[in-house]
C-alpha cells in the first residue's frame, strides 16, 4: 500500500509539473510557478485534475457520476469550474508536494480538519445567494455545520442535492431525531411514505424565520398544500388565522389530526363562556361505550367531538357560519 | 446497421418514455428556497428509486474506511457506479425497472394501514430509472417513477443542458385515508349532492321512530372507506442566463377529491341533532412561481413572484337529513321541513405574493453584510354567498316577523359576495459584523403585518333582523329588545330593532336592552403586527469551537384579541465545539418570558349583541349572556409564559467504523398568570439515541431510539347561573342553588357556606370573576384535565451482503400513550354516585402501537438482473375514547348518529416477488 501511495505521489507530480508547465507556456503567468520550486510562503497553484487523478481515481470513479463533475467538466462556465477537483478543494500544487500536510488542500471530512468556515467558503464561492441567502447567521450555519455534513458531493447517494444520504428525509434525521419519532406518530405528516420531505417546509440553508421556514410565516407554510384553508373567510377562528400550530403540532401526533392536545380539551384551553357547553366538565361517562351502560352520550366527547358541530372550524363562509356550523 | 437501428429505437425508446412522462406529468420540483413538492417516491420507494444496489467496497478513497462528516457521522460507501451505454449518436445511458408481483395482505383495507400508500395484490410495477447524457453538448435526461397504476404513483423527468438550463416535471399522487370503517348512509359521496340510500329525508313520524330506523339502516350498511387523492404534476424551468443571474419559472396544477369525515348540526345550539356527514372533496389548485436571481461576489439579490389560485368545484353541498329534528327559534315551521341541509363549502381563493430578498457584502465594513428582505402578498376570496336557507319557510314566524321567502335569498343578506380581503406584508432588515476575526455580531428587525379588510354584518335588510338564521333554517340566533319587565319601556315590540333597518346606530340609539348579550351580529377582522428586534453574537474560542449568545425581543399587537400587545424577551445561549476528540457537541439553553399589556377577558362586545343596547337592570334578568367569559381565563397564545428550552447534542465516533448519537431536548413552560385555561407546567422531554456501525462493504447496522415525554395541565370551570335579583347560596359540599337546604341535605350534613345575591350594579364584578361566592364562576365547579404523553421509538437496519445475495431489514417499532386524568367536584357538578362510577378519574388511554419490518432478499440473476423477495409486517393497535362504542351503538341518543367507528387494529403480511434488470 504504502509503494502505491509513492508511485502515486510521483506519477501526481509529475502531472501537475507536465500542468504547470503548460500553464507556463500557454495559460495564465501567475499561475505558472511549478509546485516543486515554489517558495513555502507563495500561494498554491492549481495542478489540474489530471494531477488530482493519479491518486484519487477510485474518488473520480464516483465523482465522475455527480452533477458538480458534469458542470465542471462538460460545460463550466468561470475558471473556478475548469479547475474541477480544484474549483473545491482550492488549488493542489502544496498538496502535491507534501500531501499529508492539511493545510496544503481543503477537505471536506472530519478526518482531514479544514476549519469549517473554510469548507463553506469553498461551497458558497459558487452556491451563496439564491436559497442560500439567508446561510449566514442561520441556526444551522450558528451551529457551526458544514455543508458536508448534510452533502456528500462526491458521490451520488441520493436521487437529487448530493445527499449523505438517500433521502432529505434521512439526512435530516441525522441530527433530528425527535422529529424522526413524531413522523413515527399515530397521525404524521406523509414523510415516511416517501411523499413530502422536511424541505417541503423548511429551508436547511436559513430563512427569514428562526426554525427556517420556507415562507413569512407558519400558515404561509401550511397554506400551499392546505390552500383551502388559505381563505380568508367571512367567519374567521382567531388562533387559526394567526399561527396553525395553536391546535396542530406539525410533525406528529398522538391524537387525531396532529392534534396537540385530544378535543375536546383542546378547544376547551380558549373556550369557557358564560352560556352554553365549551366550558363544562366533558368526560368518560360520555362515550357512546359508557351510554351502552348508563351513561350519557355527548356530540362533544365522540368521534370528531367538537366539529360534530363545529365543522367548518378552520373558518367559514356561510352567512350564518359564525360558530362555524356550516 | 442493425446495430444502428437498435441504438436508435433505445434512443427513440428513452425519448418517448421521458416525454410520456412529461405529458403525464405537472409542476415544479422546488429547490429548498421556495415551493414544496421536493421528493417523489411512495412508502415503498422513499428515496425515490432503488437503494438496494451494490456497494463499492472501495469506497472514495480507495481503501475501505468510510469517512466522517464534519461532525462525525460516518458517509455511507458509495453505490457501485454504473457503466452507462453509449449510442453512436454520442449519447450513454442507463437505467433500471424493477417489478412483479405483490400478494399476501397488500389489498388490507385498514386506514392506518393505507393512511398515505396504496398496495394492492396483483402486478406492480415499484420503480424505474433512466438517465441518458450526450457528453459533447452537456445535454441530459433523466427520468424516474414507481407505483405505476396505484394511488401513489409517482413520475419525474429532467431534462437540459448542465450549467445552462433543464426543465423539470412530474407527477405525484398522495392518497389519504381518513376511516375504513364509515358506514355512509348516503349516494354521491365526493359530489354536491349526497342522496339518502334507504332513509326518508327528514326522519318518519319522530325522532323516537327514526333512531331505530337508523339503526337499521346502519346494520344493513357495510363499512367504506373515506379518504382523498391528491394528484399534483407541475413543469418548472430554470435557466443560467449568466454566471449571476438565473431565472425559474413554474406552474403546478393539484386536483384533490374524495370524502373526508364531516358532521352537520340541526336546531340553534345544536340541540336538533346531530349526525356525521362526509365531506365532498373537489379541489383544484394552481400555483405559478417566478424568479430572479443574482448572485456576485458582493451582492446577491432574490426576485420572486407567485400566484396561488384554489377553485372548489363543490361550493355548495347538499345533504339528506336523516334526522327527525327539533327545531328553535322559528315557529310555524314543522321539523320535517328540514329534509336536507346545505354546507358553503371552502370558497374559491387567490393567493399573490411578490418577494425580494437582498444581501450585501461590506468587506470595509467590520466585514459586514446587509440583508433586507421585503414581501406582499394578498390572500383573497369574493365568493357568492349563498341564502341562509334553501327554503321559502312559508307559514314560519321568528320573534313575530314572516319568514317567507326571507330567508332563502342572497337579498337576506348585508352583501351577496364575501370581498373578503387579508393583506400580508414583511420587511426584515439585518446586518452582520466582523469586529475581529473571532467575533460576529449581529443584528435583526423584522416586522410582519397581517391587515384583514373584510367586513360582515349579520342583520337581514329585508326584515331588518339583527342576528343569523342558523343550520338551514332549524336555529336562529336573534338579539330582540329584552323581554324581562323593567328593561325596556312597557310596551316595546319584538321587532323594535327591525325598524332601524340593519342600521347599527340607529339601532342603538333606540336605547334598547337586548335579549342577550352573545348573538353574533358581524364578523371579526383578526389581524395583527408582530415585531421581532434582535441582537446576537458569536464568538469563536477556538479554531473548533465557539459560543452564542442572541436576545430576540418579540412583539405582537392584535387587533379585538384579549391583550392588545404581548411581548416575549428571549435570551439564548449556545456552544459548539468540533475538537473534542472523537466528538462533536453542540448545546443551546434559551430562556423566555412572554408578558403583554392589560389582559381583557372578554374583547368582543363590538361584535356580539350586547353592543345593540345599554346593559340590563331589570330583576329577573338572566344576564350570563352579557359576561363572555369569565376574568381570570387566559388563552394560551397571549398568555404570561416563562419557558426554558435546553436542547444538546452529541455525535461520537465510537470507533472507525462506529458512531452513535445523542440528542436531548428539555422544555418547561409555565403560565403563571393563568388560573384558568392551558396552565401549570407543560412539558415536552425527548431523549435520542442514534447508532451507525458500517464496518465493510457487505455489512451495516444502524439503530435508533427515542423517548419523548410530555404534559400539559388545563383547568376549566362548569359555569353555573347568573341572574339579577337572585340569591345564590354555595353550600360547604360545592354545590350552589338558588333555594333553602333541603332535609336531605341537612341530613347529610352540608350548610350554607355563604350567599350571593347578583345585583344590577355588580352583575358584572360578581358574575364576571372566578371566585368562592360567584354565581356564574364558583371555584367549585372548577374542573381540571392533565394531559401525560409517552411515546418510544425504536428502530433498527441491517444490510448484508452474503455475495450470492443481499439482505436489507428495517424495522420500527413505535408505542405512544396518552393518559388524561382530570380531577372535578361531583357534588358541586351535580353528579350522581352513578356517573362519578363511569366519570372515574380520566379518560381512558389514547394508545398507538406499530411495528413494521420490511424485508428484502436480493439474489442476483446475471450482472443485468436480479430477483428481489420483498417482506412487508405491520401490526397496528390503536386505542382512542371518541371512537369506544360507536360500532356497536352509532344513535347512542336520539337524533345523535356517529358513521365512523374510528381507527382499528391490523395486521399484515405483504410478500412480493420482483424482477430488477438494469440497462
Amino acid at each position: 500500500m504504502r509503494i502505491q501511495n509513492s508511485l502515486c505521489i510521483i506519477r501526481a507530480r509529475l502531472a501537475a509539473v507536465a500542468a504547470v508547465t503548460a500553464l507556463a507556456l500557454f495559460g495564465s503567468p501567475a499561475m505558472a510557478a511549478a509546485p516543486e520550486s515554489a517558495p513555502e510562503s507563495a500561494p498554491a497553484t492549481y495542478v489540474g485534475e489530471k494531477a488530482c487523478l493519479q491518486c484519487h481515481e477510485p474518488a473520480n470513479k464516483h465523482f465522475g457520476h455527480t452533477l458538480h463533475a458534469k458542470v465542471f467538466r462538460l460545460n463550466p462556465k468561470n475558471d473556478t469550474e475548469r479547475q474541477v477537483c480544484e474549483a473545491c478543494h482550492g488549488p493542489g500544487s502544496k498538496h502535491v508536494s507534501k500531501v499529508d500536510d492539511k493545510n496544503f488542500i481543503i477537505s471536506f471530512t472530519r478526518e482531514w480538519g479544514t476549519p469549517i468556515e473554510k469548507q463553506n467558503t469553498q461551497c458558497l464561492q459558487c452556491h451563496k445567494g439564491g436559497q442560500r441567502l439567508h446561510w449566514p447567521g442561520s441556526t444551522h450555519a450558528s451551529n457551526k455545520l458544514g455543508c458536508s455534513d448534510c452533502h456528500n458531493p462526491m458521490a451520488n447517494a441520493s436521487a437529487k442535492g448530493l445527499l449523505k444520504k438517500a433521502s432529505i428525509s434521512e439526512t435530516c434525521y441525522t441530527c433530528h431525531q425527535q422529529q424522526r419519532a413524531e413522523f413515527k406518530k399515530r397521525s404524521h405528516m406523509p414523510v415516511p411514505e416517501g411523499k413530502m420531505s422536511c424541505e417541503d417546509c423548511h429551508n436547511p440553508h436559513g430563512s427569514t424565520t428562526k426554525p427556517l421556514l420556507k415562507a413569512d410565516s407558519v400558515n404561509e407554510v401550511c397554506y400551499p398544500c392546505h390552500a383551502e384553508k388559505r381563505g380568508p373567510f367571512l367567519w374567521e377562528h382567531a388562533p387559526v388565522r394567526e399561527n396553525c400550530i395553536n391546535c396542530h403540532s406539525p410533525h406528529g401526533s398522538n391524537h387525531d389530526k396532529l392534534l396537540v392536545s385530544s378535543r375536546p380539551q383542546l378547544c376547551q384551553q380558549c373556550h369557557s363562556p358564560s352560556v352554553g357547553h365549551p366550558g363544562q366538565f366533558f368526560r368518560n361517562d360520555q362515550t357512546a361505550a359508557s351510554a351502552l351502560i348508563g351513561g350519557a352520550q355527548s356530540a362533544r366527547v365522540i368521534g370528531r367531538s367538537c366539529q360534530n358541530c363545529h365543522t367548518q372550524i378552520h373558518g367559514s363562509n356561510h352567512p350564518s357560519g359564525a360558530r362555524f356550523q356550516r | 446497421m442493425k446495430a444502428r437501428i437498435r441504438s436508435r429505437l433505445k434512443i427513440l425508446t428513452l425519448c418517448v418514455g421521458a416525454a410520456v412522462v412529461q405529458l403525464a406529468a405537472a409542476a415544479a420540483q422546488a429547490d429548498t428556497g421556495v415551493g414544496v413538492d421536493t421528493v417523489l417516491g411512495n412508502a415503498l420507494n422513499p428515496g425515490t428509486g432503488n437503494t438496494m444496489r451494490d456497494r463499492d467496497p472501495a469506497g472514495l478513497s480507495g481503501q475501505p474506511q468510510t469517512r466522517r462528516t464534519p461532525t462525525g457521522q460516518l458517509y455511507e460507501l458509495p453505490y457501485l457506479p454504473v457503466t452507462p451505454k453509449a449510442t453512436e449518436s454520442g449519447w450513454t445511458y442507463s437505467g433500471s425497472v424493477e417489478a412483479g408481483v405483490l400478494g399476501g395482505d397488500a389489498n388490507e383495507k385498514n386506514a392506518t394501514f393505507r393512511m398515505y400508500k396504496d398496495l394492492d395484490n396483483g402486478l406492480y410495477l415499484n420503480n424505474f430509472e433512466v438517465e441518458a447524457e450526450k457528453a459533447d453538448e452537456a445535454r441530459f435526461v433523466e427520468a424516474v417513477g414507481g407505483g405505476v397504476g396505484r394511488n401513489d404513483q409517482y413520475f419525474g423527468v429532467e431534462f437540459g443542458r448542465y450549467n445552462d438550463w433543464k426543465v423539470e416535471a412530474f407527477y405525484n399522487e398522495t392518497p389519504h385515508v381518513f376511516t375504513s370503517t364509515y358506514r355512509s348512509l348516503w349516494s354521491g359521496l365526493g359530489t354536491d349532492n349526497l342522496t339518502l340510500n334507504a332513509l326518508t329525508p327528514g326522519g318518519t313520524t319522530s325522532a323516537a321512530v327514526t333512531g331505530p330506523n337508523i339503526v337499521n339502516a346502519l346494520a344493513a350498511t357495510e363499512n367504506s372507506e373515506l379518504s382523498l387523492v391528491r394528484k399534483k404534476g407541475g413543469v418548472r424551468y430554470d435557466t443560467n442566463l449568466s454566471d449571476a443571474w438565473k431565472f425559474f419559472g413554474s406552474y403546478s396544477n393539484e386536483k384533490r377529491e374524495g370524502a373526508r369525515p364531516f358532521a352537520a348540526v340541526f336546531g340553534g345550539g345544536g340541540g336538533g341533532g346531530n349526525v356525521e356527514i362526509p365531506e365532498s372533496i373537489d379541489y383544484n389548485t394552481h400555483d405559478l412561481l417566478a424568479g430572479l436571481r443574482y448572485s456576485d461576489s458582493l451582492t446577491s439579490l432574490n426576485l420572486q413572484v407567485a400566484a396561488s389560485l384554489f377553485r372548489n368545484n363543490i361550493d355548495t353541498m347538499t345533504f339528506d337529513n336523516p334526522l327527525f329534528i327539533t327545531t328553535n327559534t322559528i315557529a310555524g315551521v314543522p321539523a320535517t321541513t328540514f329534509t336536507q341541509g346545505r354546507y358553503d363549502l371552502y370558497p374559491d381563493n387567490d393567493y399573490y405574493n411578490a418577494k425580494g430578498e437582498y444581501a450585501r457584502a461590506l468587506p470595509d465594513f467590520y466585514s459586514g453584510r446587509f440583508t433586507a428582505v421585503a414581501s406582499l402578498s394578498r390572500l383573497r376570496q369574493n365568493d357568492n354567498l349563498i341564502p341562509p336557507s334553501m327554503y321559502p319557510l312559508t307559514g314560519g314566524t321568528i320573534n313575530g316577523v314572516s319568514t317567507a321567502d326571507n330567508w332563502n335569498t342572497t337579498a337576506a343578506l348585508s352583501k351577496s359576495s364575501a370581498d373578503a380581503e387579508i393583506n400580508i406584508r414583511l420587511l426584515d432588515l439585518g446586518l452582520a459584523l466582523n469586529p475581529t476575526d473571532a467575533l460576529n455580531v449581529k443584528g435583526k428587525v423584522r416586522y410582519y403585518e397581517t391587515k384583514n379588510s373584510t367586513e360582515y354584518w349579520a342583520c337581514n335588510p329585508l326584515t331588518g333582523q339583527w342576528g343569523r338564521l342558523l343550520n338551514d333554517g332549524s336555529g336562529g340566533n336573534f338579539p330582540i329588545p329584552n323581554a324581562t319587565a323593567g328593561n325596556n319601556p312597557v310596551g316595546t315590540l319584538n321587532t323594535a330593532y327591525n325598524a332601524a333597518g340593519c342600521n347599527l346606530a340607529a339601532t342603538q340609539a333606540l336605547g334598547l336592552v337586548p335579549s342577550a348579550g352573545n348573538g353574533g351580529i358581524r364578523n371579526i377582522p383578526f389581524d395583527y403586527k408582530q415585531f421581532n428586534y434582535t441582537l446576537g453574537a458569536d464568538y469563536r474560542v477556538s479554531t473548533a469551537s465557539s459560543l452564542n449568545a442572541t436576545f430576540e425581543r418579540e412583539e405582537y399587537e392584535r387587533e379585538y384579541r384579549e391583550r392588545d400587545k404581548t411581548w416575549e424577551d428571549k435570551l439564548k445561549l449556545g456552544y459548539t465545539n468540533r475538537g473534542i476528540e472523537d466528538g462533536t457537541v453542540r448545546a443551546s439553553y434559551e430562556r423566555t418570558n412572554r408578558r403583554g399589556s392589560e389582559y381583557h377577558p372578554d374583547p368582543y362586545d363590538p361584535f356580539f349583541s350586547t353592543s345593540l343596547g345599554p346593559l340590563p337592570t331589570a330583576t329577573g334578568t338572566n344576564v350570563a349572556s352579557w359576561i363572555h367569559i369569565m376574568d381570570s381565563f387566559r388563552k394560551f397564545d397571549l398568555a404570561d409564559r416563562d419557558q426554558n428550552i435546553l436542547n444538546a447534542r452529541f455525535n461520537y465516533m465510537v470507533a472507525t467504523d462506529l458512531d452513535v448519537g445523542v440528542a436531548l431536548q428539555y422544555k418547561d413552560a409555565r403560565y403563571p398568570d393563568s388560573a384558568y385555561g392551558r396552565n401549570d407546567r407543560q412539558k415536552q422531554n425527548s431523549l435520542s439515541l442514534d447508532l451507525n456501525y458500517q464496518p465493510s462493504a457487505e455489512v451495516a447496522v444502524y439503530g435508533f431510539y427515542s423517548y419523548q415525554a410530555s404534559r400539559m395541565h388545563q383547568t376549566g370551570l362548569q359555569a353555573n347561573a347568573c341572574v339579577i335579583g337572585t340569591t345564590y347560596n354555595f353550600l360547604s359540599n360545592g354545590a350552589v342553588q338558588t333555594t333553602a337546604l333541603t332535609a336531605a341535605q341537612i341530613a347529610a350534613g352540608i350548610t350554607i357556606v355563604s350567599t350571593t345575591t347578583v345585583t344590577a350594579a355588580d352583575f358584572l364584578a360578581v358574575c364576571g370573576a372566578a371566585s368562592d361566592t360567584s354565581p356564574l364562576y364558583p371555584t367549585s365547579r372548577t374542573w381540571d384535565v392533565t394531559s401525560e404523553d409517552r411515546n418510544d421509538t425504536l428502530g433498527m437496519g441491517l444490510r448484508y451482503d452474503f455475495g450470492k445475495a443481499k439482505l436489507d431489514l428495517n424495522y420500527t417499532y413505535s408505542t405512544s400513550r396518552t393518559q388524561i386524568s382530570y380531577g372535578y367536584n361531583a357534588a358541586a357538578l351535580g353528579l350522581t354516585a352513578a356517573q362519578e362510577a363511569l366519570i372515574g378519574s380520566g379518560m381512558p388511554d389514547l394508545e398507538f402501537k406499530q411495528q413494521i419490518l420490511d424485508a428484502s432478499l436480493l439474489v442476483p440473476i446475471s450482472k443485468a438482473a436480479a430477483t428481489r423477495l420483498f417482506y412487508r409486517y405491520e401490526k397496528g393497535t390503536i386505542r382512542d375514547w371518541h371512537y369506544d362504542g360507536v360500532a356497536q351503538n352509532p344513535v347512542p341518543a336520539t337524533n345523535a348518529v356517529y358513521l365512523d367507528a374510528g381507527p382499528q387494529d391490523y395486521k399484515a403480511s405483504v410478500v412480493g416477488l420482483f424482477l430488477q434488470v438494469a440497462f
